[in-house]
């Protein structure tokens, strides 16, 4: 054998090695990768499968949005689960991205209330797991703003340049639907036209728009520079412990928007009894209790909702005013084309 | 043995590799998807149904056309103070700082060297309503009520991208300083021109090179700029680097988001292309 061949072969022989060690390395039958939103990576929204599971790996893949979930699981992601939110189901199951849940072997499955399993129900079939689960309403100072009615108070220009809204095309045409009483899944091409022109109308009056209401939102609601806001509940029970500001939450006449956020396992999956697992933890009293005092998000199982004492997320999630869920508009799903269109015209009102 | 020419091809391997895996075929891909129709997954057989419906959404869209022309103009603006701040920077460090030269090279780019993020951030605290510079003014008497304008504007954005590329930009001006023939400066001298007349009859002209490198190093990625707007852009300054990034990651719109990138790429290299057929550096030099 040539003096120069040797070390070529053992050069060939470890890297051949160190792929095979690679291949049975990423199809552990204790490895877990999970496409998640930023934040809920923290141990402490799945610690219960942790302790139960502490030789499980678990990995984190991050999305930015649901469109971008989407996409990376469009485009071929190694998730075991996904994370996203109420509108998106029936994505995921017309692209066979997504497996049916095994409910049978959820030991926490009854402790979640039948309106939100039938939020993870497609064609009949459970595909995926409630898990939080949050209000949208009109977050407001009480210094400064007396009382709001309807979510058209994100366009009286008595409060210019303390106002914020999200930044999300879908969500500003729900604000409009709200407003103009339209049907939010029939939108139609003069009414797009017209909510266009009012949220560019709108523009000028925001301080800005927000994208993170931890990082964008609440430090600005809290310091008082923002008096009215698009938010989610989360940033109300944060200015409430504050304390540092006079903050309400508004239910407007139209009722306040709500969102849940659902975990699918992919179609993909090879650890799907793992993964299963995994889902099941996240409903464990510890960790939905984690998502209530940390992120002051509700959880899908109803006991530690239940168990809240804390006045704060009691006022936050409007636990002792059942009017307030009867008058909720849930998220309803719209198609690939609505979410097209009106993201487009929110690129333009951006750009105005 | 490879000899001194198959050297210099084996060392250029690993470079033109890594350009054609990490840039000419992204952009490649990027240049076919903005040809789909419409988003959705991407494979082999869809790429090659080409369509021109996101261009003629972008061109029946005036409002995107004018975001990037707004942008550019920011570029520009910014490149040219960026420029401005940066020279007398060089000017010290080639001229003035002598053997510290390297110390001062080093505190100069050390900031460079923390989180992109952190700096941004730190400039919505100096800027906001309540930040350091609005509450300075308030406590001195010049102002009643905090300057909104320092935040969540266009000049928040300009003001901070200045700040983020002055490090960067006094670079090649140093190089291009340093390089200046002290001989000149002396025959100047001897000929009788002051200190003034030296610096811009010579020096300035000798350092163009370096400023035109410093112009087009500052211009070119800050015309495609999203962070920045984002973090303290507001309403008011957003930028078209924003609206793509908002299509392929919030939006999910690959395709339009694309055909965005690439219309943004075109216009950028013809204003580059224009701007080195206008300014001769040749005849700049001489």
């Amino acid at each position: 054998m040539p003096a120069r061949s040797r070390p070529f072969r053992q050069c060939l022989a470890i890297v051949a090695v160190s792929l095979v060690i690679l291949a049975t390395a990423c199809s552990a039958p204790n490895k877990l990768l999970v496409l998640e939103w930023s934040g809920y990576e923290a141990e402490d929204f799945w610690t219960d499968f942790k302790t139960a599971n502490p030789e499980a790996a678990v990995t984190f893949e991050i999305g930015s949005s649901d469109a971008d979930v989407l996409g990376k699981m469009e485009q071929g992601s190694q998730a075991d689960i996904f994370h996203f939110y109420t509108g998106w189901q029936q994505f995921y199951v017309d692209a066979g991205l997504v497996k049916e849940i095994d409910t049978s072997k959820l030991t926490n499955w009854d402790k979640v209330p039948e309106s939100f399993k039938a939020l993870g129900r497609v064609d009949g079939k459970q595909y995926y797991l409630p898990w939080d689960w949050g209000f949208t309403s009109i977050l407001y100072n009480t210094d400064h703003v007396p009382e709001v009615t309807s979510w058209d108070i994100l366009f009286d220009d008595t409060y210019a340049e303390h106002i914020s809204m999200w930044d999300d095309g879908p969500g500003a045409v729900t604000v409009s639907s709200y407003i103009h009483g339209w049907d939010e899944e029939a939108i139609t091409d003069a009414q797009l036209a017209q909510a266009e022109q009012e949220w560019k109308d709108q523009k000028a009056l925001n301080l800005h728009y927000w994208t993170d209401e931890y990082a964008d939102l609440c430090p600005e609601v809290k310091s008082g520079d923002i008096w009215v806001a698009y938010a989610w509940q989360g940033c109300y029970a944060d200015a409430l412990y504050d304390g540092s500001q006079p903050i309400a939450y508004a239910t407007p006449v139209e009722g306040r928007n709500s969102w849940v956020g659902l975990y699918g396992i992919s179609s993909k999956t090879a650890n799907y009894d793992l993964a299963l697992e995994f889902l099941d933890m996240k409903l464990a009293t510890l960790t939905c209790s984690n998502a209530v005092t940390l992120f002051y998000y509700g959880c899908a199982n109803q006991e530690v909702m239940d168990a809240i004492e804390d006045p704060v997320l009691i006022e936050a999630f409007g636990i002792d005013d059942p009017s307030i869920i009867e008058s909720t508009n849930f998220t309803p799903p719209v198609t690939d084309a609505q979410r097209t269109a009106w993201t487009e015209m929110w690129g333009r009102v951006k750009a105005e | 043995m490879l000899g001194r020419r198959g050297s210099l091809r084996f060392l250029a391997v690993p470079p033109f590799a890594w350009l054609i895996v990490l840039f000419v075929a992204p952009l490649l891909l990027a240049i076919l998807i903005s040809f789909r129709a419409e988003r959705g997954p991407i494979d082999f057989g869809s790429l090659l149904q080409a369509s021109t419906v996101q261009y003629e959404k972008i061109v029946g869209t005036p409002s995107w056309l004018r975001l990037l022309a707004t942008s550019a103009g920011m570029a520009l603006l910014v490149a040219a103070l960026a420029t401005l701040f940066a020279f007398p920077i060089a000017y010290f460090l080639a001229f003035r700082a002598r053997h510290r030269a390297p110390i001062f090279l080093i505190l100069l780019l050390v900031p460079a060297a923390t989180s992109f993020l952190l700096r941004v951030m730190a400039w919505k605290v100096l800027l906001g309503g309540s930040g350091a510079i609005n509450s300075f003014l308030i406590w001195i008497g010049v102002i009643q009520d905090p300057i909104g304008l320092l935040l969540y504007s266009q000049a928040a954005v300009v003001i901070t991208l200045i700040y983020v590329w002055i490090p960067f930009a006094a670079l090649p001006i140093y190089a291009a300083l340093q390089r200046v023939d002290r001989s000149h400066l002396e025959a100047a001298a001897d000929l009788g021109a002051g200190p003034w007349s030296r610096f811009w009859r010579v020096t300035v002209p000798l350092s163009l090179p370096g400023v035109l490198a410093t112009l087009f190093m500052v211009f070119i990625p800050t015309v495609g700029e999203y962070v920045t707007p984002f973090l303290v852009g507001g309403t008011d300054g957003f930028m078209y680097g924003l609206l793509i990034q908002d299509f392929f990651s919030r939006a999910g719109n690959w395709p339009l988001g694309s055909a965005l990138a690439v219309i943004m790429l075109l216009v950028t290299v013809a204003l580059v292309a224009v701007a080195l057929r206008v300014v001769d550096l040749r005849r700049a030099v001489a």
